[in-house]
């Protein structure tokens, strides 16, 4: 379990996270979802104790990330996939890390095969795409075997089998019971990775939800197609919905869900050809939910 | 690629089932990585190979100066100056082995390694009390093979040639030396990682080290007589003949010298331990 209270960051004059607060469960993945500069990595890092916060504080399992002794037997992180060094072998690197927490060389030949690296154990990081890096990076949040785990950004580089990978890894940690949470600026991403999502902005909590909530949140219309749309459109409208007609003849039905539209034509003996709900795209959703947030932005897209 | 091994245990519990550890085993294990980190760095490697080019030049200086000697009519011999590795060989040492101390921090800064490093051993001062024992290690071990070879080069190239060239007609006059040599090359060492840490940059922390070890005590011989006295002697690589009480021109008394010499280490590593706890990772 993590939890964040009131978490306060200034740098300088710029207010970074502005008195957020959240709590991340254990078994599921959450998304920490913001445009860029919303504070996601900031909070990770405060989270990890790499940032001191200026007021609040963040527990991982009810202590600072600085008290604990051996911290990647409990926590596994990556915020950066090119933190590790060019001249070092991926062995290397990872020994390192594990040798620090008293964990063996036989576990870190064992999360490069995990993750697929098995082939390039022996080669320098200065020669790894950006994809095998993040591997890397995922490698070493694995190393202690944690039960948390916080990815910045991790399928930034990846490509599609890399990404479908990830996915399936990062679900499968959370149904082990593990605390799971993911940053990504990208709604897209997320929304096919995470049960439950955190979206800030400008340092806040905009909205917290779960996917499917947010889904069904923003459901919009149904899209009805009949050759009695004249007929139907008005028993829709008793039934409370308010009803328009596109330039095919079709109807668009607001204010009431396709089953219901369904029975009520079927209990007039109205065909339907088409029942449709359509809703916002969550990239809609979330750049509407965000729109105030951004904070740096292209001309064109503010006349947009 | 593989898919993933899933454990049958779930772990929210985890923590709890992670076996405690003392501080001492936590500070173990640290420098059992970092010592691992500083293997691992090719810099480490160059740096040493450089302090055996800077071992061979100085002795083929020495070897020169002896030509000479040998050359010069016996009234010029007693012009010479003594053939002492500490001013031809050790500053150069200093500089190599103690850009090693360096780059096990910097290194880290300049390839963003430190934030892993942090996940890792988030004690910061234990972590960089990790890094000072193996700096210092490497720093001691280092200096002692150098000043070893120096000591022990310029003592066959000497041979039985008379003071004031040789230093030390008695070969064993030289091991204070020796051993003072090798601990200034530690506390170089150190004083470079504490700059490290608080430069977080390779470039400017080498060319620090390279202004207090090598051009520092050139500039001082440009000061009038009194301040360079005075500036002289505080240099590190002019403790080391304050230290052992040799023949030297310099003001500090041994006590006084060897007070100096762990007021850089310490102030060193104060105002990393300070910057390093204050200032966010990365």
């Amino acid at each position: 379990m993590i939890v964040v209270k009131e978490l306060t960051k200034r740098y300088g004059s710029t207010l970074a996270l502005d008195n957020l607060s959240f709590e991340v469960r254990p078994g599921v993945v959450t998304g920490f979802l913001g445009p860029n500069g919303a504070g996601k990595s900031t909070t990770l890092r405060i989270i990890l104790g790499l940032h001191e916060a200026t007021s609040g504080e963040a527990l991982i399992g009810n202590r600072r990330y600085d008290r604990i002794r051996r911290p990647l037997h409990e926590v596994g992180a990556v915020l950066d996939a090119d933190a590790a060094h060019p001249g070092r072998t991926a062995f290397q690197h990872l020994a390192c890390l594990a040798r620090s927490n008293g964990i063996g060389k036989s576990r870190v030949t064992a999360v490069l095969e995990q993750v697929g690296l098995a082939s390039v154990v022996h080669k320098r990081v200065g020669g790894f795409s950006l994809g095998m890096r993040q591997r890397l990076g995922i490698a070493g949040a694995l190393l202690g075997d944690p039960a948390v785990i916080l990815l910045d950004e991790p399928v930034n580089g990846l490509d599609a089998v890399g990404i479908r990978w990830i996915r399936g890894t990062l679900r499968a940690l959370a149904a082990e019971g593990r605390t799971v949470l993911l940053s990504s600026h990208l709604m897209s991403e997320m929304a096919l990775t995470v049960d439950h999502v955190l979206i800030v902005g400008r340092g806040r909590l905009l909205e917290e939800t779960s996917m499917t909530a947010m889904r069904d949140r923003f459901e919009r219309d149904v899209l009805v197609r009949s050759p009695r749309a004249d007929e139907l459109a008005p028993i829709l409208t008793g039934l409370g919905a308010t009803v328009t007609r596109t330039e095919d003849d079709g109807l668009v039905a607001v204010g009431v869900d396709a089953p219901t539209i369904g029975d009520a034509a079927a209990a007039a003996s109205i065909p339907i050809h088409g029942l449709t709900p359509r809703s916002a795209s969550l990239e809609d959703v979330y750049l509407e939910m965000t729109s105030d947030a951004v904070e740096y932005r292209a001309a064109t897209e503010r006349t947009a | 690629m593989t898919t993933l091994q899933t454990r049958p245990d779930t772990t929210e519990t985890a923590a709890a089932a992670v076996p405690s550890v003392s501080a001492g085993q936590v500070f173990r294990d640290a420098v059992a990585s970092e010592w691992m980190k500083v293997r691992t760095l090719r810099s480490t490697y160059a740096f040493f190979i450089a302090g055996v080019g800077a071992f061979l030049l100085g002795m083929f200086i020495l070897f020169m100066l002896i030509q000479s000697f040998d050359a010069a009519p016996p009234e010029n011999q007693s012009n010479y100056e003594t053939a002492d590795p500490t001013v031809v060989v050790m500053p150069f040492v200093m500089f190599f082995i103690g850009a090693i101390g360096g780059m096990l921090i910097t290194s880290e800064f300049t390839t963003r390694s430190i934030g892993p490093g942090l996940l890792a051993v988030p004690q910061r001062r234990t972590l960089l009390a990790a890094k000072a024992t193996v700096v210092g290690a490497i720093g001691l071990f280092g200096g002692l093979l150098f000043a070893l070879l120096s000591f022990s080069g310029a003592t066959l190239l000497l041979g039985d040639r008379p003071a004031p060239l040789n230093p030390w007609p008695n070969p064993t006059d030289a091991l204070p030396t020796v051993f003072c040599a090798a601990a200034l090359v530690m506390i170089t060492c150190i004083v470079t990682l504490g700059l490290g840490t608080v430069l977080r940059s390779t470039a400017s922390t080498l060319t620090t080290l390279g202004g207090l070890v090598l051009v520092a005590p050139v500039f001082a011989h440009f000061l009038p007589t009194t301040w360079q006295l005075r500036f002289g002697s505080i240099l590190l690589p002019n403790l080391t003949p304050q230290i052992v009480g040799a023949n030297h021109p310099w003001m500090l008394s041994q006590a006084g010298a060897v007070a100096v010499a762990i007021g850089y280490a310490v102030v060193a590593l104060g105002v990393a331990a300070f910057a390093f706890k204050r200032r966010d990772a990365s």
